[in-house]
């Protein structure tokens, strides 16, 4: 496939190479990480939120997660929080839209309170969304350059 | 400090392999999650206890869902990289916590603050004042991370700028949850309810007694004063908040609510805008009567997400202005557009703050119109679904306070149940009948209307200072309990079924499902 080439906003900037997670939906990281905040799993994060059938237990665990924006209540900056501390978070989480409060929440707490930051990037464009497919080879530069193919 | 800036610097990205191992839950949680709903099945009933769900009426997710949920939709959707990425200005003093000389946690608590207010273009920090309310409120393992870093800041000697309110605590040992089995739920459930509720005496958070989404009642106190900067978590307070006080708060996520009342600073954006604070919507409410105040909120909330309407038509329902008689109305559609949509602040022509100041000037340029008539008022209520098995008929529990009640509903509705009860001749209610109310709220009616309180207590009423939706949507309830509720947000986020008041009465009475 062809590489393109999308600009967002780096809101935790870095580089880092993964296979893209996508979710055209947004995604609900309580619901999602119930097997990690409730279940005990510590070495893998099966997302738990039937509500979503394109992440329904596949393990998000070092995954790109490429998404619209996140949704759900305001444990889940607690939850972004808690797959941090534990080592199985995503390895970015790419925002097509403007961030949400509730994960900027748990991203900037992770990053700042737990030193173990998610690298994230919002305001990618809705073009962004319709161009990744779930398994696509991602590039992610530290100035919010996304390469997808 | 080691971590990376946000939208700063390049972080260091550390080995993903390399685990905390901190956060076990334990055998405990497994065993209830096994033979409860199970956690995938329960984390649907869990999500529902939150705000900003972005499902449709349906109760499905809503694929066009676009909210920040701070309160405000946000200006910029598009990235100019051209431009450097915003920085807020600080002062001196801002920029010398930031650089740690004020101790190493408050640092970060800056830090944190700082970076989260330059992702919505915040120019500046404000000053707070009044005192802080939070939603940082449930003792789960999700909040293990949370407990650890305001431990960090106990640790050091820090507080909240003044005595903070606080949610309800998450269930009620003595009066609600009172057999072995619930008990046992409870325990496992919230294995660090102890520990949080530790830290906020810590951190300057007010007596149990107080405990309360609705912080803004007199018996509680936490009222600031119109114009007041807060940074208040708990989507029903902001929005009472907002709308009926006249303070200026954002919608904030639970941790960043205590972060702000840490440092005594909020970044200014949003909802403390006068910008931010226009509507982009006028709301005309024509109904031939007065309108049910749940279903009216709720429409609200889902035609406009997280903009900030201004309703007109209603005025008439509150004899001129709000009052502790008729602020619980106020409050019913309030928490209802807040948890149908996002609403942060409604104005209501002629009665809230703003609108008294300023009137249709409120009105942002381009605003759009949406009329709310009965036959609309009842396609939303048509829209709502029953969440009960299809073998369950009749409701087992009556909810009535979420948010929770003021002095004068416990009144009107002990009062209502009963006469009720005397007229029927009967000596009980037919169905376990919760009161929800901050403790000092029970108090003041246990003061003024004891003979009153006995009777209901004794005919099988409870008073309870815990959350409903907590109670009704709790882990292992969902598949037992089925109840009845005159609250739109109590329906919102659990299978509890929204009744009007008269039929509500009918249930209690009989246990029968009226609709």
């Amino acid at each position: 496939m062809a590489k393109q080439t999308f600009k967002g906003r780096p809101v935790v900037a870095g580089d880092i190479n993964g296979k893209a997670l996508l979710s055209k939906q947004p995604f609900n990281p309580t619901s999602s990480y119930i097997e990690n905040i409730w279940g005990g799993a510590t070495d893998k994060a099966p997302c738990t939120d039937q509500d979503n059938k394109e992440l329904y237990k596949k393990d998000l665990n070092g995954v790109i997660l490429c998404t619209s924006q996140c949704i759900g209540s305001s444990m889940g900056g607690a939850a972004f929080m808690a797959v941090a501390g534990l080592g199985v978070a995503p390895k970015a989480m790419l925002y097509s839209y403007h961030i949400d409060a509730v994960s900027a929440s748990g991203i900037v707490m992770a990053n700042v309170w737990q030193e173990k930051p998610i690298i994230t990037i919002d305001l990618l464009g809705d073009e962004f969304l319709k161009a990744v497919k779930t398994g696509d080879p991602i590039a992610v530069k530290k100035d919010g350059t996304v390469e997808v193919g | 400090m080691a971590c990376a800036a946000v939208a700063l610097l390049p972080g260091n990205v550390p080995a993903q392999a390399a685990k905390a191992g901190t956060a076990s839950t334990g055998s405990g949680v497994n065993h209830v999650l096994t033979k409860g709903p199970g956690t995938p099945e329960h984390a649907l009933y869990t999500e529902r206890q939150s705000d900003m769900l972005g499902l449709g009426p349906d109760g499905k997710p809503d694929p066009g869902y676009k909210a920040t949920g701070v309160g405000v939709t946000p200006a910029k959707t598009a990235h100019d990289p051209s431009k450097p990425p915003h920085q807020m200005k600080l002062t001196k003093e801002e920029q010398d916590i930031l650089d740690g000389k004020k101790g190493k946690a408050l640092a970060k608590v800056m830090r944190t603050v700082v970076d989260h207010g330059n992702l919505f273009g915040a120019p500046k920090l404000v000053d707070l004042g009044g005192a802080p309310h939070t939603s940082f409120f449930t003792g789960t393992p999700a909040m293990a991370p949370l407990i650890k870093a305001f431990t960090e800041c106990a640790n050091e000697g820090l507080k909240a700028y003044a005595p903070y309110t606080i949610n309800p605590r998450p269930f009620d040992l003595y009066n609600v949850q009172t057999s072995p089995d619930e008990q046992n739920m409870i325990f496992e459930g919230y294995p660090l309810q102890t520990e949080i509720d530790h830290l906020h005496v810590r951190l300057g958070g007010r007596n149990l007694d107080t405990r309360s989404c609705m912080c803004y009642l007199p018996e509680v106190g936490n009222a600031p004063k119109k114009g007041t900067f807060t940074a208040w978590a708990e989507s029903s307070a902001v929005n009472a908040g907002n709308s009926i006080l006249g303070i200026r708060t954002n919608r904030n996520s639970c941790g960043m609510d205590l972060m702000c009342a840490i440092l005594g600073k909020a970044p200014y954006f949003g909802l403390l805008t006068d910008e931010g604070r226009k509507a982009k919507w006028l709301i005309e409410v024509k109904t031939k009567g007065e309108p049910d105040w749940g279903v009216l909120g709720g429409a609200i909330g889902e035609k406009c997400v997280e903009d900030v309407p201004y309703i007109v038509g209603i005025d008439k329902y509150f004899d001129g202005k709000i009052t502790p008689e008729n602020v619980h109305k106020m409050k019913a559609m309030g928490a209802a557009t807040a948890s149908n949509g996002a609403v942060g602040l409604y104005h209501v022509e002629k009665l809230t703050p703003d609108a008294l100041d300023h009137g249709r000037d409120l009105l942002a340029k381009g605003y759009q119109t949406y009329v709310i008539d009965d036959k609309e008022i009842e396609r939303v209520r048509g829209t709502y679904p029953n969440l009960w098995p299809k073998n369950v008929k009749k409701p087992n529990r009556a909810y009535i306070g979420c948010p929770h009640n003021t002095y004068h509903e416990m009144v009107s509705w002990g009062t209502r149940i009963r006469d009720e009860l005397k007229k029927r001749g009967l000596k009980k209610v037919a169905i376990p009948t919760h009161f929800f109310s901050a403790t000092v709220v029970r108090n003041h009616m246990f003061y003024e209307h004891p003979v009153m309180t006995r009777d209901l207590h004794k005919a099988g009423v409870t008073f309870t200072n815990t959350c409903v939706v907590c109670f009704s949507g709790l882990k292992g309830y969902s598949k037992s309990e089925f109840g009845v509720t005159n609250s739109n947000k109590c329906r919102k986020y659990s299978n509890s079924i929204y009744v009007s008041d008269d039929n509500l009465i009918e249930s209690i009475m009989t246990g029968k499902l009226v609709t």
